[in-house]
């Protein structure tokens, strides 16, 4: 297979403009100079950090380990090929769960997992970021949730979502900047059961485009979100902050894996260490923003300890890598004699947050909601075997009614445990580099919260008469708290402006730093973080305390 | 059981606008890859035909799927998804040391060649390494319920899904970029989408 | 062959207006050139959309043949009988009205009932209204030709009568259009304009006809807006190539994106409002 997207496309003072086929964007560029800041990963939290400080007059250079793709051409309407949209270098996965890895929580681009999320874009519940103090659990956020609301709206208008006039949930918010999408057949579904249980629901906040917006064409409904949109109306990063980012002046480096941060003998990062085309460079920098989502990031950490932080940098809490979170994805299915014909249209169009909001009648913390489901050919296959241990005839016999099959899918709130982790393997990678461990077991709370939840989707399936339902159990999705942001050193690896308390030009802005998930998926938070770092950033070099 | 898409096949597609060149490229790539070229030597690639007919069988009304050129050439090329668990080794030698364990397996309830069991003997087998209920000694290094549960079950069922002809057989839309879809309520479809015939 | 059919009751039309004619005959020419315009408007606009609705009901036809019925009559420039040319009138006011309901029960049967989602993207509640126009215009068209004969109806009147189906139907229009375009979010600034000058047109016409009294703006504004709904197709045409594979994907595209045929009907009612400036003028001589 001629694979000529793989090569090394930001050089020579352009980069590719991910809008148009063939098509470029000027880039300056910074050689091996001092810049103000190197940021490692361009995903959900580096990417808005690179376009903001860059507007803000900063130098930035912005690596990623990833390719920089131009979607309209490079990008396959199939499941198979897509994946080399994720991050496919060597992990091992141990525990009492091991957790899959892969699509559902990596991403190896420029623009990170952003290329080809589900793009649901939901708000923290506000107690959710008071967790500890008002509900009982997990730990509290050091950000007021207002604070929060505004840059919600921020990174909103910056994604145009699409999303209902009004929201059923929560206090009262701006209307979207788009209409909601039409609703698909799998989605009425979840409409439907909602109704028939008395809950609300909702068109789900989604970044894709009902409008064209600038160069990006509105959704086609094509279906193949989850593996990359080919028609530029998802709202990735890709599409979004970098383009911005470059025309401010920052710099991005595609495939540029950065393996260590470099410290002075005053314990401040003077640089990284990072290999691209084919050897190791050292790019210097007056402060170092790490954003590589909850297993790089601790992982990078990690692999750059000195005499003086022997257990990892900015680890003088411990907590780097611990208490990793993933999202509880279980699922129900069931069988339907309308055609849904599921793999039509955003995978989620519909929601309903109902759990997020109500505390009452659990017998577990968190929260979690749940939308409706597409499931690609190789996706369902893959769930049918492993969900309900079918193959041979029975799995074909089952992958041809595929057609009639609804299903409904949780993001669950799992609780942090420190116990679940990150750490360095004796193994090392291509590059040399010790690859990452990531070890998962479920505790009771999440096993409660599951048992809660599939019985309440298939309760929903029933109720709009859907038949030989049953439920998913095994898989699990984003992940979250590996350099927890927290109220002091101790207990904490990051202040409330994601700078780390050890080393204070050093900053960490991604999935890692949520002390908790929510019941929400991620990408939206991430980003509203990202951008109040940023405005942190350039209060603080105002003020000179940087 | 019946198909229902009998008439349906996705490769009609393929000079409309609901495939795209990259689409084209990808896929005329893997209908065209074959399992001699892929080396991973005669006898583990009879286990492997065997292994794969039995977990992945073909669509009765479609062409089959190349699925065991596509599986063979993934196990030699070690193209993995780079996460596994800590008792197994990296695709390649998992796949390579899970075959001679199958074929190990087979001799020793058996006394022949894991391609040369009727499918009942086969599948019994299957079960076997799929409850962790083995005989073989290979199994010792290997755990059985692992190799089965993120090895043999994702690599087959993602490679056979993987083809055009099982995306016909479920009257799956195929590719669809640039052309995607405008229909879709409950019962609704495009013309461009599969039409589904009653059973019998 | 096609040009030329539908090429030869325009010509017509622009004849009539030109020839010397009595008052009533000229403002009759406008009601039906206006109708010919909404029943085009009105074919095209349903035939895409119960296409794309795949005529799953037998009577999603019905506005079809209504519509081509009323472009026959209107376009054929009076070469019918006024009988058949009543019952092709009161067939669209009546498929119309059939339609107003059939659309409002089968959005109120939809998950949610009448909730926002529903009146966007489900069968739009106000669409059919424009067939009740058309027919409406049609037969004022033939009561304006029967009152050349024997003065049947007073021309004030008729006149009154006509300005406040056009103003309500303008009002009409300009809220279907108003609804699609905040479905779009009105992403181009254009999208205003079907929100902002029709409904001005509308007010304008509606004042005349209260008073009784052209007043100097209406005829511009009507004229802007008979340029806009053309404009609008232009627009829409361009709408289109942008989506996803342009003109090329024109099979998504002509159903996925805006809607060519439907800005027209803005053009077909500010001409109809012209024929009721005219017999609102001509109330006192003539």
């Amino acid at each position: 297979m001629a694979e000529d997207d793989a090569d090394i496309r930001c050089a020579g003072g352009r980069a590719p403009d991910p809008l148009v086929p063939g098509g470029w964007l000027e880039m300056r560029e910074y050689g091996e100079e001092p810049v103000d800041f190197v940021i490692v990963g361009t995903g959900a939290g580096g990417a808005p950090l690179a376009a903001r400080l860059a507007e803000a007059g900063f130098s930035v250079v912005a690596m990623d380990a990833g390719p920089f793709w131009r979607p309209l051409e490079d990008f396959a309407s199939d499941e198979s090929h897509q994946s080399k949209l994720f991050w496919t270098d060597d992990r091992i996965v141990d525990g009492d769960d091991p957790i899959v890895l892969g699509s559902n929580n990596s991403g190896k681009s420029v623009g990170g997992s952003t290329v080809h999320f589900a793009m649901v874009s939901l708000r923290f519940r506000p107690d959710h970021f008071r967790s500890r103090s008002l509900l009982g659990y997990g730990a509290d956020w050091p950000i007021d949730w207002r604070e929060m609301w505004d840059y919600y709206r921020e990174v909103e208008r910056v994604l145009h979502i699409s999303g209902p006039v009004s929201y059923p949930w929560g206090p009262k918010r701006p209307r979207y900047p788009l209409r909601a999408h039409p609703l698909n057949a799998a989605a009425d579904y979840l409409a439907r059961g909602a109704e028939a249980l008395g809950i609300d629901w909702a068109e789900t906040p989604i970044a894709t485009l009902s409008a064209p917006i600038g160069k990006a064409h509105p959704c086609v409904y094509r279906g193949f979100c989850v593996t990359g949109c080919s028609t530029n109306a998802k709202q990735s990063a890709l599409v979004t902050w970098i383009p911005r980012a470059l025309r401010a002046g920052a710099e991005v480096r595609d495939r540029a894996m950065v393996g260590r941060i470099e410290t002075g003998p005053n314990g401040l990062a003077t640089g990284v260490h990072y290999h691209r085309g084919g050897q190791w460079r050292f790019q210097r920098a007056r402060a170092v923003i790490v954003a590589g989502y909850a297993i790089e990031t601790p992982r990078l950490l990690l692999a750059s300890a000195t005499a003086d932080q022997p257990d990892g940098l900015a680890n003088s809490s411990g907590l780097v890598g611990r208490n990793l979170m993933i999202q509880l994805n279980q699922a129900a299915w069931g069988q339907v004699d309308d055609e849904v014909r599921s793999y039509k249209g955003p995978p989620s169009l519909a929601v309903s947050e109902h759990w997020n909001y109500r505390d009452e009648g659990k017998d577990y913390h968190g929260g979690w909601s749940y939308m409706s489901q597409g499931p690609l050919p190789v996706t369902w296959a893959k769930t049918l075997a492993g969900g309900r241990g079918l193959w041979g005839r029975e799995l074909l016999d089952e992958m041809e009614r595929a057609n009639h099959s609804v299903g409904l899918k949780m993001v669950g709130e799992a609780l942090p445990n420190a116990a679940n982790r990150v750490t360095l393997a004796d193994e090392t990678d291509q590059y040399g580099l010790r690859i990452p461990r990531v070890t998962h077991s479920y505790s009771d709370n999440e096993r409660a919260m599951m048992r809660h939840a599939t019985r309440f989707m298939e309760d929903s399936l029933k109720a709009t008469g859907a038949r030989e339902t049953w439920r998913e159990m095994g898989d699990t999705c984003h992940l979250g708290g590996t350099a927890r942001m927290g109220f002091d050193r101790t207990t904490s690896v990051v202040d409330a402006d994601c700078r780390s308390w050890d080393v204070p030009n050093l900053w960490i802005c991604d999935g890692s730093v949520f002390p908790t998930v929510g019941g929400v998926n991620p990408s939206l938070t991430i980003q509203a973080i990202a951008c109040r770092t940023a405005d942190r950033i350039v209060a603080m070099s105002r003020q000179g305390a940087l | 059981m019946a198909d229902r898409y009998a008439h349906y096949d996705v490769l009609d597609k393929r000079d409309t606008p609901s495939w795209n060149d990259k689409t084209r490229q990808v896929i005329d790539a893997r209908m065209s890859l074959r399992e001699a070229d892929a080396g991973i030597g005669e006898a583990r690639l009879a286990t492997l035909r065997r292994l794969v007919s039995r977990i992945a069988p073909q669509p009765e009304r479609h062409a089959p799927a190349n699925t065991v050129a596509l599986l063979a050439h993934k196990i030699v090329k070690d193209e993995g998804e780079g996460f596994r668990p800590a008792t197994l080794p990296r695709l390649r030698e998992c796949w390579l040391r899970g075959l001679d364990a199958i074929e190990a397996e087979a001799q020793a309830r058996h006394g022949r060649a894991f391609a040369g069991l009727d499918a009942e003997r086969a599948d019994a087998l299957l079960r076997g390494i799929e409850a962790g209920e083995t005989q073989a000694s290979d199994w010792i290094a290997l755990p059985a319920r692992d190799f089965w549960n993120w090895r043999v079950i994702p690599d087959i069922v993602s490679m056979h899904w993987s083809h055009p002809s099982l995306w016909s057989a479920m009257g799956f839309g195929g590719p669809a970029s640039p052309r995607g879809y405008v229909r879709l309520d409950v019962n609704r479809r495009d013309p461009w989408e599969a039409e589904e015939h009653g059973d019998g | 062959m096609r040009g030329r059919s539908l090429a030869l009751p325009l010509v017509r039309i622009l004849l009539r207006i030109a020839r010397p004619a009595s008052r009533e005959a000229r403002a009759a020419t406008f009601f039906t050139g206006g109708a010919a315009v909404l029943a085009g408007s009105v074919l095209a606009d349903s035939a895409t959309e119960h296409y794309r609705g795949s005529f799953r009901n037998p009577a999603m036809v019905l506005p079809l043949l209504s519509a081509s019925a009323s472009l026959i009559i209107n376009g054929g420039g009076g070469s019918f009988s006024r009988k058949t040319a009543d019952v092709v009138h009161v067939a669209a006011g009546a498929v119309g009205l059939g339609g107003l309901g059939f659309h409002a029960w089968n959005v109120g049967r939809q998950t949610g009932g009448y909730r926002l989602g529903n009146l966007l993207y489900k069968a739009p509640l106000g669409a059919p209204g424009a067939l009740v126009l058309t027919g409406l215009l049609g037969a004022i068209a033939g009561a304006l030709r029967e009152s050349r004969a024997g003065a049947v109806v007073p021309r004030l009147v008729t006149g009154r009568a006509a300005g406040a189906v056009v103003a309500f139907g303008l009002a009409g229009t300009v809220a279907e259009a108003g609804l699609l375009h905040f479905r779009g979010a009105f992403h181009n600034p254009a999208m205003w304009l079907p929100v902002s000058i029709p409904p001005l047109t509308a007010l304008s016409l509606a004042r005349d006809v209260a008073r009784a009294i052209p007043s100097p703006a209406t005829p511009y504004l009507l004229a802007m807006t008979a340029t806009l709904g053309l404009a609008g197709a232009a627009f829409h045409a361009w709408g289109v190539s942008r989506n996803m594979g342009g003109w090329r994907n024109w099979r998504q595209n002509l159903l996925a994106g805006p809607p060519i045929p439907a800005p027209p009907s803005f053009t077909g009612l500010a001409i109809a409002g012209f024929g009721a400036l005219l017999l609102l003028k001509g109330r006192t001589h003539g």
